[in-house]
């Protein structure tokens, strides 16, 4: 194998009660981008932190050789020191610093003792240029977009002399184009000497960038494929991911669609502090009864606003627009008015505001109803408990018990105990937006058959999605929208990402069906 | 499993999250056995312990409101003057102006819902944290205070002195105690022994779940009627003519209210809701205003009631009444296993709390410390008792000693849970 | 599991619980009489306010040795600084559990003591109210103090003699100054020293600058010299902004008295006559400097030793000897009362007022 620039020789890793990483070796050659494949909880994040020193030497077993030296890092600083820089999923900027000082926090630049912020914004171009990042630099963090301020965490990498580059799921909060912009520049980087290991869900993308993937499933190494050798075959990926060959990425599913029920008309909504902003205009949708409805839009087009204002005004300011439902038109003030009107909502950010945190899996699942357990005014504990194994057994969410903490749950199984907390409150109607985000593709899988049983329970569905296949694949009916506007509604039949792109960018009106 | 483990499961529970509630038990028992031995058998005198009841109940009860605030989310700076400026105002009225001293109670709780809807009305419905609204309520009902009762002292009558400093009647055949008291203490027992019975039962009907070994529940109901009968004779068998305090018994009925609702109702798992992640709590169609709004108002009523108890132990309404309540109130909620950013914490674990810095406090004073090394080793504990959970919680182990107290707590233990999949092993905590 | 271990430990420890918890501590209240006296090396207790005055400090410590030279046990207490009235409180029960036979109490506020004051005298102690009136109970015993009203009467005599001293023939302008409002001794100050301003006043020979007179305007919240302070400071910046001049200020006590003086300094006003108490060893210095006209010495000694020989008497089971039997109404009853003398201060009689005394003589040479 030559020389390897990074290897990890039977790493161990054991938490109390669980054994995260069982005799994972990995070899990474200099100059390659490596990708790490694994379902959540596989242990890939584990094996970075054991890198980067999160988990400091001595707290696992095995020996880690970087550049052909034994590493026994102490802590983050020590791997930094040697060139290993991780960039975490969850952005690590300050919102109310400008990219410059972003970009040096921690490791300012200094003349004389004191900050020498000239030659700081100096550099601090010189960086951006680095990583494609065409901004003034005094811009505060929180104005610029997702796509943007992961740039400027990578900038912030090669501030800090950067060799081995790691980056937990790059992609997983950027639209398309951003994406693309991102591997384009690991490309570059390749081209520089720089070694990258990326850890993604997008097996497309892993697909098109990785030198070498290797395969992680419970906590072991399944295999590493070098892509010069074997090419990557994004069905032996999967395979080895989920240890199971997927047919298909959808369960098969016989639709049997209704009449409408469900009818928003010409609704209209402001932004909640701009007044001039219209993020919902003149939009108007129907849903069947046992139908699956898509929206396709970019990042900020407007499909959660839309969602949201329509669950019970809780974003922005409703100018104007009705809503019928089952041929009546209803008054939807507040979040409890649309709960008892059978709508459900299901957020794209699960972790800020689809659950309370400090909750376990049976206080989640009964919370958006709990007049549902509350005999004579006392919750019933016992129906509580019923409840939550009843959802925990037909979803089959992975926990040892209800009683357990919901943080402790992998992603998909979070994203699971949601649905069961809006199944629970017997919606006609459910709104999933982004419902498989940062979930690994078994567990995709999975909720697809959730919401196809749902479909074929008589409920409508409207799902929101940037991912155009799982549209594609999913739905019986897409709708298109750009800038607050819909712009296209079109059957599954006539469905391609082609037409769906056009249209998710452009004001143009079609209609296909 | 080994059977050590097994057998620390099953009498302690095996959830985690009231850890440092039951750690404080401990914690508890051993500062009165503790102050016990070193004041020569002082400290758990019927004497004593009627003392200790009536001077910390005023106490307990502003923790349980702001047991609530916090939970919600949010600290009442404002407690101490609030009830400050209702002691005034109901001496005032009774004294002066010959309002009956049960009327009187109700304009203190009718003021103090006043004050708490007029917080509650600044931070639910405006948005100001409550941390700003109620330091102007502290300066605004401080002022109130010394305004309207231009720094006087005024007393109140006997009738009114009932609440704090009053007992129940000696009545019935001589026993050699009182024996309200006795028959109190007698339902409290029944009342433990129905509450366990029912706690098995409510398990039973749990398919899957096995209910703890009889034994467990056997020895569990064995400590707790010990305790309480314990108490009911020490309570009981004080100087002719003493009880368990009336304000006691307030105390005890607002403690059982309050748990219950924050544990069994939907009202109270809102307010854990709200606390634990508010944003998620409306979209989950919870009312956050009303919850903000009804929080801050039972603050209100609850300091009311606080500084009409202490006036009524004093005999008086004085320009001193009320200093620094929040900040005893405030550190029996966070010794009683709350966390600052709300979302967490029990209204029998702040009471807990409450009271180890009360017995502290106490046993300080009897072997005679003086109140400026009470102060300090007061303030050496509260911070000790929080930075050692803090320093679990990073360690990711807790020194789970038990819930002899289990009918008290928040969820039933853990269950068993049947394997429906293959792959439970997965199982990693967090991501 | 079920071994019957379990059940016998329970049932052990049960009864073994409920069998300790049996022991009842019933008697009649008021059984014994205090009259019959008590051990000779029975517990006295002493609840004094928080550590905010020398005067306190020393008098705690003069108990805590008086007590034991006479062979008592003490437990002398101060309460904290913040939380005056309720420490006071849980410490009088602390005393009255541990089974103190005397009682004595500065009090912080004296009219929230009546239930521990009457729990003390359930308890079978003899409660002796120090330095400060215990109000609105009848559960008090004596009273032992300086005589009050006479020290208000001197202070407001030493005011007009040192104004004369300066300026022979009136009218004279002057501000006044009282004690905490929850104290009962500040209005019996007021009055003394009122009692000999009054007439000028009226004949208008004496002038109050402000106008203010009442005994609320005067007060002085907790006796704390920064209310003292920022009161003077606003009367200087109102009244006295012209040329207005100040003749003299009554002061109830020493702290207070030094707190007007730094605020007419700060003004850079000259330092009129300023009337005092306590005998405070930073006022001694400033009154033979020349800036604090006068103080009172009330030898915070004498009234300790008064006290203790109090102490003494009630355990042989004899009655005190009291001098006042009807001055001192608490609103319930007339408290019997020792009263000792006070006695003025100024630059001319320093040196032989404290002649015996350790701290303060060598600062009058």
């Amino acid at each position: 194998m030559g020389h390897a620039l990074l290897e990890m020789r039977s790493i161990t890793k054991e938490f109390p009660g669980v054994t995260a990483l069982s005799d994972v070796s990995l070899v990474v050659r200099p100059g390659d981008i490596h990708a790490i494949c694994g379902e959540n909880g596989a242990g890939k994040s584990t094996l970075m932190k054991v890198l980067s020193g999160v988990h400091p030497y001595g707290s696992y077993q095995g020996t880690i050789f970087y550049q052909g030296v034994e590493c026994r890092f102490a802590d983050i600083r020590a791997s930094e020191h040697a060139g290993i820089v991780i960039i975490h999923q969850e952005l690590a900027l300050v919102p109310g610093m400008s990219i410059t000082e972003n970009l040096f926090l921690g490791n300012e630049p200094r003349k004389w003792g004191r900050i020498d912020w000239r030659g700081a914004n100096h550099r601090a171009l010189e960086l951006m240029r680095l990583v494609g990042l065409n901004e003034d630099p005094d811009t505060l963090a929180r104005d610029i977009g997702v796509g943007k301020q992961q740039l400027v965490e990578i900038a912030k990498a090669f501030a800090k002399d950067v060799r081995l580059l790691i980056l937990d799921e790059p992609t997983a909060a950027l639209n398309e184009t951003d994406s693309r912009h991102l591997l384009d520049l690991l490309r570059g980087f390749k081209q520089r000497g720089i070694t990258s290991i990326m850890i993604s869900h997008k097996l497309n993308e892993v697909e098109a960038i990785a030198d070498a993937i290797t395969i992680l499933r419970d906590g072991r190494a399944i295999e590493t494929i070098t892509v010069a050798d074997s090419g990557a075959d994004e069905d032996r990926i999967v395979r080895g991911m989920v240890g199971r060959d997927l047919e298909s990425r959808f369960p098969e599913h016989v639709p049997n669609i209704g009449e409408v029920f469900f009818e928003v008309r010409d609704w209209t909504v402001r932004h909640p502090v701009s007044a001039e902003r219209l993020v919902c205009k003149n939009s108007s949708f129907t849903v069947r009864r046992g139908e699956i409805v898509g929206f396709a839009g970019l990042m900020g087009a407007g499909r959660t606003e839309l969602a949201m204002s329509v669950f019970g005004r809780s974003y922005g300011v409703h100018l104007g627009g009705r809503i019928v439902k089952d041929g009546r038109e209803i008054e939807i003030r507040s979040v409890a008015d649309a709960i008892r009107n059978g709508l459900a909502y299901v957020s794209e950010d699960r972790k800020a505001i689809g659950l309370n945190l400090l909750d376990d899996v049976k206080t989640s699942v009964v919370a958006a109803k709990l007049s549902k357990i509350t005999r004579r005014g006392v919750l019933d504990e016992a129906a509580q408990y019923h409840e939550a194994e009843h959802y925990r057994r037909t979803l089959r969410i992975k926990t040892p018990s209800v009683d357990e903490g919901v943080t402790r749950l992998s992603g998909g199984n979070q994203q699971k105990v949601v649905l069961a907390k809006w199944m629970f409150t017997d919606p006609d109607l459910l709104i999933l937006d982004e419902p498989t985000r940062g979930i690994d593709v078994g567990a995709k899988y999975e909720i697809y058959g959730i919401i196809q049983r749902l479909a074929d329970e008589g409920k409508g569905v409207i799902v929101i999605s940037s991912e155009l296949p799982e549209l594609i694949g999913l739905c019986d009916r897409i709708y298109t929208v750009f800038e607050g506007t819909i712009t296209g509604e079109i059957d599954r039949r006539d469905a391609d990402p082609e037409l769906l792109m056009k249209q998710m960018t452009s004001t143009k009106r079609m209609r296909s069906a | 499993m080994s059977r050590r483990r097994d057998l620390q499961k099953n009498l302690f529970g095996g959830t985690t999250s009231n850890a440092r509630q039951f750690g404080m038990i401990f914690t508890l028992v051993a500062i009165i056995v503790f102050f016990q031995i070193m004041t020569d058998g002082l400290t758990l005198t019927s004497g004593n312990m009627i003392a200790l009841t009536q001077q910390y109940a005023y106490i307990s009860i502003l923790s349980i409101g702001m047991l609530m605030v916090i939970v919600a989310g949010h600290i009442d700076l404002s407690v101490g003057s609030v009830a400050a400026f209702t002691g005034i105002v109901v001496a005032k009225a009774i004294s002066e102006q010959g309002l009956p001293w049960p009327a009187g109670i109700a304009l203190g709780l009718l003021v103090g819902a006043l004050i708490g809807a007029w917080q509650g009305f600044w931070v639910a419905y405006i948005g100001v944290p409550a941390f700003i609204v109620t330091l102007a309520g502290m300066l605004l009902f401080r002022g109130g205070n010394q305004y309207i009762g231009n720094a006087d002292t005024v007393p109140v009558p006997e009738g009114f002195r009932t609440i704090g400093a009053g007992y129940l009647p000696e009545t019935g055949p001589d026993t050699g105690y009182n024996n309200l008291t006795l028959l109190l203490g007698l339902a409290l027992c029944a009342a433990v022994v129905w509450r366990e019975w029912h706690a098995r039962r409510v398990r039973q009907r749990m398919e899957g779940a096995e209910p703890a070994p009889l034994w467990v529940s056997a020895v569990r109901l064995a400590v707790m009627v010990g305790v309480i009968l314990f108490a009911t004779f020490r309570f009981a068998g004080g100087r002719v003519g003493t009880s368990f305090p009336v304000s006691g018994i307030i105390l005890a009925v607002l403690v059982i209210a309050y748990s219950f609702y924050t544990r069994n109702t939907a009202g109270g798992r809102h307010i854990y809701a709200v606390g634990g992640n508010a944003r998620a709590a409306e979209l989950s169609g919870v009312q956050l205003r009303r919850v903000n709004f009804l929080v801050m108002t039972n603050m209100g009523i609850l300091a009311a009631l606080a500084g009409m108890i202490f006036v009524a132990r004093s005999a008086a309404s004085g320009p001193q009444d009320g200093l620094n309540w929040e900040l005893d109130a405030i550190a029996a909620v966070f010794i009683g296993g709350a966390a600052v950013s709300g979302g967490l914490g029990t209204v029998s674990g702040s009471i807990v709390g409450g009271l180890v810095m009360a017995v502290l406090n106490n046993g300080l004073q009897l072997i005679g410390t003086g109140a400026d090394m009470v102060q300090i080793i007061k303030g050496l504990f509260l911070l000790g008792a929080v930075a050692l959970d803090v320093y679990n919680k990073k360690q990711g182990r807790f020194s789970v000693i038990g819930s002899l107290m289990r009918p008290f707590r928040r969820e039933p233990p853990r269950i068993p849970a049947p394997d429906t999949s293959t792959r439970e092993a997965e199982f990693l905590p967090g991501r | 599991m079920r071994t019957p271990l379990h059940k016998v430990l329970a049932v052990g420890f049960v009864a073994a619980l409920v069998a300790s918890g049996c022991g009842s501590e019933r008697s009649e209240s008021g059984s014994t009489a205090p009259e019959k006296g008590f051990a000779a090396d029975a517990l006295i207790g002493v609840a004094l306010p928080s550590k905010t005055s020398e005067n306190w400090v020393l008098a705690g410590d003069l108990f805590t040795d008086g007590l034991k030279e006479a062979g008592f046990q003490s437990d002398v207490q101060y309460a904290g600084a913040s939380t005056t009235v309720a420490d006071q409180q849980a410490q009088i029960t602390a005393m009255i559990t541990k089974g103190a036979k005397v009682i004595v109490i500065g009090a912080t506020d004296a009219a929230q003591l009546s239930t521990q004051v009457s729990q003390a005298k359930q308890s079978g102690a003899v409660v002796v109210a120090y330095d400060r009136l215990i109000t609105n109970t009848p559960d008090v015993d004596y009273y032992i103090a300086f005589d009050n009203f006479k020290v208000g009467q001197l202070q407001g005599q030493a005011l007009l003699d040192g104004m004369k001293s300066r300026k022979a023939t009136g009218p004279w302008t002057i501000e006044l100054f009282s004690g905490s409002p929850d104290d009962n001794n500040s209005g019996v100050f007021f009055n003394g020293a009122m009692d000999v301003l009054k007439p000028l006043i009226e004949r208008g020979e004496v002038v109050v600058g402000s106008g203010q007179t009442d005994v609320k305007q005067t007060a002085t919240q907790g006796w704390k010299a920064e209310n003292a302070q920022s009161r003077m400071d606003s009367l200087l910046n109102s009244t006295y902004a012209g040329d207005k001049t100040l003749d003299g200020v009554l002061s109830p006590n020493d702290t207070l008295a030094r707190a007007i003086i730094t605020s007419i300094k700060g003004a850079g006003k000259p330092i009129p006559i300023v009337t005092g108490q306590d005998s405070e060893v930073e006022s001694v210095k400033s009154i033979m400097a020349g800036e604090q006209y006068s103080t009172i010495n009330k030898d915070t000694r004498k009234l300790v030793a008064e006290t203790v020989n109090m102490v003494k008497t009630l355990q042989a089971g004899n009655q005190p000897t009291v001098n006042d039997t009807k001055s001192y109404d608490n609103g319930v009853k007339v408290v019997p009362a020792y009263l000792l003398p006070p006695v003025i201060v100024t630059k001319t009689n320093a040196a032989e007022a404290y002649a015996d005394d350790p701290k303060l003589s060598p600062l009058t040479r």
